[in-house]
């Protein structure tokens, strides 16, 4: 810890325990409107088809269908496309469906089980299209297009001399292309050079609150109960897509059920909209989880690195060619490319960097953001083959990190900004608490141990904007306004002891607002690892103006100046006496008054900036583990695992903590078992019985985490956190099944199956 | 066969007679028809446990048991689960540690544990995470959780 003291060393209750822990809090799910509907949804069987003709009028005259939506209607739309950057996700299938799970038509009806009677009723005539279902069969030449036309929108913006485009061949949604130096001319001069292939595998999110969402409209208002976890960019969505004025569109946001990425930017909303306009009446669309599982993944892709390195153990040059699955739709895929391009050099020190990255489209679910945003799938390439590359140089992997990582200070890549922790410093840690340096040489035998470690590493993002409001009433409570959504993260807690701290109140006296766009101050999201940085920092100067009126009030009241008053648990200080402000107001404004502190921030586009703005924050993420590898059987059992992180400055340490053990469970998962399927054109196990997630008994036998705090730009020195944990985990695991029996893994998960192939084949 | 049937439900001590369809399942009569909606349903296959329940004392998940088939026997839900407002030691257990972060699994997960605790006042961690298993939570990682299984159990929650 460096500069001052945090002041939030105590632990606190979570202000969402108590309604959490008793059943009392409300979640989208939970709400009913008065003569709502409720909706469900047809999805296509096919994997690409040609939709010839719907015939709804069967389910439109089941008795209790109030409305039955179609391409149809949502080709009438002003515009009825969404997605990040690149448009080309309809509200409902229009001529086409694109992957199985496709949504081709929907209904809203008194109860689910008519709506889904009515499903059965509709009939669909497919003409069938071949379908492309992996990168290579998308790639290939003369391969079936997803789409014919170019879709709206525009590519990702990014800085000078860095390249981003939209669909720029066929069957490729987007491609990103960074260059620092002369890669070809530093890899020829290199005593070394490995190229080596890795594969990423696709999971869901399985946060278990479903999607789910209740919309109301009429002439004068679109209204929207969601679970989406970015109301302000829903709110734009919408109003883009119905062709209204922003101010008519108004999104309510309560507590998120988890969400991993998966509940932000605009999906099936638009939708549930759509329905409540043509039904005339309030509508629920609850989809299962099975849905859930046909909405959306985080990117499979192949990575393929060539590093060089001198005979010294210096690395030179990186040069990457990254394909991410983006499956049918853009949805975020066009924006996760960029980032998984730029972070696969790792935390390291190159001469030259040059990396291709690109979303390629597939009949397959789509894939958007998921915790971790590129950076999983960059670190679990990256730090496999900085292990590789360690080993087959004979140099101790610890070493050969040490001798290549950034120091604080030192720029990611040239103009932006410093690496802002010591990572070497968690590295230690994460060695020591393994053991590494003392442990026992591998004793032959059919189980095997083994230690490895990883170092990943993500920027918090750049383009960050928030607003926030801080009201104070005479009592000396406030309450917060800021549209960063709780989904489990514990900003309600950070986000108030940032303004109770502020404002010299305790946090009991502090309540965050109810989100609704209509009164609450935007932000772009809950994202990033971002909240309590980027709108904490609009929370903490909108308390800090509060307290500036405050003691303005006090002080012309007083007849002293500010800077002889301090405010203390709602009494004002001067000097040696207090002053108690309830009476002062009181006698001054009579009862209605309340001070309202208004803040923001916003990070200029910086065009020097190779993602077009200087990453706020860096969030690196220390991973060690010692595996047992049963050679006759192939099955790894992680012995100990230990994930570092760093929080700038805590503030709830044990919500940190609950995000980095969460995230890194997660990584843990997808490392071992957890995948989402295909067998051929038809997904394998989408449904909650067959998709198998991280249960209490898969815990590690050791499973420790620590928090470092090196300081960062948000209030009080904080930083983002949420995603840490995910990055380095299914490194540090491939890199331990290495050591341990001497094969390496490239594709994860690490199933039993492929450890023992790999092992066989060594023989 | 699909008349409806009258039954009856003691719910958190409270006696409800009811005429129900066979078909209605106890997490939507619980939710919809007495609005007790701390009983989540997550996957609605009783694989998540999100909308786990007591049944005679014993975890139950509410998704998959059809409202006649507890006719006449006693049901707890979250929202029973505090007396007279007083926090149970469970509870304070899950407030304390930070075991839940989003809180949909937590109101079916609580009950998992207090089923535990009566049956097993000093749970080894063997045992802990085997009853937990019935419970998915994607948030936490479970170790908060699983501290807070021990915490309650000092204090003699069961």
């Amino acid at each position: 810890m460096e500069g001052s003291p945090s002041p939030f060393r105590t632990p606190v209750i979570p202000l969402d325990g108590p309604d959490k822990v008793t059943g009392a809090a409300r979640y989208t799910f939970d709400l009913s409107l008065p003569g709502m509907l409720h909706a469900k949804v047809l999805r296509s069987p096919h994997p690409h088809a040609r939709i010839s003709s719907i015939d709804a009028r069967p389910a439109e005259s089941l008795v209790g269908v109030a409305a039955v939506v179609t391409g149809a209607d949502a080709v009438r739309l002003p515009d009825p496309y969404y997605g990040v950057a690149i448009r080309d996700q309809p509200v409902i299938a229009i001529d086409k469906v694109r992957y199985v799970g496709d949504m081709v038509a929907a209904v809203a009806a008194i109860d689910e089980e008519t709506a889904y009677r009515a499903l059965n009723l509709i009939e669909v005539q497919y003409e069938p299209l071949p379908a492309v279902m992996t990168v290579e069969e998308a790639l290939a030449e003369g391969a079936p297009l997803l789409f014919e036309a170019p879709a709206g929108g525009a590519a990702v913006p990014v800085g000078d001399g860095v390249t981003s485009l939209k669909e720029p061949r066929p069957n490729v949604l987007s491609e990103f292309g960074y260059r620092n130096g002369d890669v070809e001319a530093v890899l020829a001069g290199s005593d070394h050079v490995f190229e080596d292939r890795f594969t990423f595998s696709r999971i869901n999110h399985f946060h278990l609150e479903p999607y789910v969402n209740v919309a109301r409209a009429s002439r004068e208002q679109i209204e929207l109960w969601s679970c989406n976890q970015d109301p302000f960019v829903l709110r734009n969505d919408l109003a883009r897509i119905f062709g209204r004025p922003a101010n008519i569109v108004r999104i309510h946001a309560s507590y998120v059920g988890g969400g991993f990425g998966s509940k932000s930017f605009c999906k099936m909303e638009p939708l549930v909209v759509l329905l409540a306009v043509k039904a005339g009446r309030p509508v629920r669309l609850c989809l299962s989880l099975d849905e859930g599982l046909l909405t959306l993944t985080k990117h499979a892709g192949v990575l393929v690195l060539n590093t060089g390195v001198m005979a010294d153990g210096r690395l030179t040059a990186r040069q990457s060619e990254i394909q991410l699955d983006a499956g049918a739709y853009s949805d975020a895929s066009a924006m996760t490319v960029v980032k998984a391009g730029y972070r696969i050099t790792g935390p390291y020190r190159w001469m030259a960097v040059a990396t291709c990255a690109y979303a390629v489209r597939t009949n397959s679910v789509p894939a958007g953001s998921f915790r971790g945003f590129g950076g999983t799938q960059a670190s679990f390439a990256s730090e496999s083959q900085i292990d590789m590359i360690a080993r087959r140089l004979g140099i101790d992997p610890y070493e050969f990190r040490r001798k290549n990582l950034l120091s604080v200070g030192e720029p990611f890549q040239p103009g932006d900004s410093g690496i802002d922790s010591d990572l070497l410093a968690g590295l230690d840690t994460v060695v020591d608490r393994l053991g590494y340096r003392r442990r026992a040489p591998s004793v032959a035998g059919t189980k095997r141990r083994g230690m490895g470690f990883a170092i990943g590493i993500k920027d918090g993002g750049g383009t960050n904007y928030a607003q926030a409001l801080v009201k104070v009433l005479p009592s000396g409570r406030a309450i917060v306004n800021a549209a960063t959504v709780e989904i489990g993260q514990g900003a309600t807690t950070a986000l108030c002891r940032i303004a109770a701290e502020t404002l010299g109140l305790p946090l009991d006296r502090v309540r965050y607002g109810a989100i609704d766009t209509d009164h609450t101050p935007l932000n772009n999201g809950t994202h990033v690892s971002c909240a309590t940085t980027v709108t904490g920092l609009a929370i903490e100067r909108a308390a800090a103006d509060a307290l500036r009126q405050i003691l303005e009030f006090a002080a012309d009241r007083l007849g002293c100046s500010t800077g002889d008053l301090t405010l203390d648990h709602w009494t004002v200080r001067q000097g040696n006496y207090v002053h108690s402000l309830k009476p002062m107001i009181d006698d001054y404004f009579g009862a209605g008054y309340e001070f309202i502190g208004r803040g923001g921030t916003g990070f200029a586009y910086d065009p020097a900036a190779p993602l077009g703005a200087r990453n706020l924050f860096w969030i690196p993420s220390w991973v060690g583990a010692e595996v047992e590898v049963d050679c006759e059987t192939g099955r790894v059992v992680v012995k100990h695992l230990v994930v570092g992180a760093d929080s700038g400055t805590s503030v709830n340490a044990q919500a940190c903590r609950g995000q980095v053990e969460g995230a890194a469970l997660q990584a843990f998962g997808q490392s071992l078992f957890e995948e989402l399927r295909y067998h051929g054109t038809e997904p394998l196990n989408a449904t909650p019985l067959a998709y198998r997630v991280p249960l209490a008994s898969d815990l590690p036998e050791r499973y420790e985490s620590f928090v470092v705090e090196h300081g960062g730009p948000g209030p009080f020195g904080a930083k983002g956190i949420g995603e840490s944990g995910m990055l380095g985990v299914a490194a540090a695991i491939a890199n331990a099944i290495e050591d341990a029996v001497g094969v390496r893994l490239r594709q994860i998960p690490f199933t039993p199956e492929r450890v023992l192939t790999a092992i066989e084949g060594a023989r | 066969m699909s008349q409806p049937i009258d039954i009856t439900l003691t719910v958190n001590g409270r006696t409800h007679r009811l005429n129900v369809p066979p078909r209605r399942i106890l997490a939507d009569l619980l939710r919809d028809e007495l609005q007790l909606t701390g009983c989540k349903i997550g996957c609605d296959q009783a694989v998540c446990g999100a909308c786990t329940v007591l049944v005679d004392g014993m975890p139950a998940t509410a998704c998959t048991t059809f409202a006649f088939e507890v006719d006449g026997r006693p049901i707890t839900t979250i929202e029973g689960v505090a007396a007279g407002g007083v926090l149970d030691p469970v509870q304070r257990a899950f407030l304390a540690h930070g075991a839940f972060q989003c809180g949909f699994c937590t109101p079916g997960m609580i009950l998992s544990v207090k089923a535990l605790l009566a049956r097993h006042p000093d749970p080894d961690e063997p045992l802990i995470r085997q009853w937990l298993n019935a419970n998915m939570c994607r948030c936490t990682g479970y170790q908060m959780i699983i501290e807070a299984v021990r915490t309650a159990a000092k204090a003699g929650a069961s």
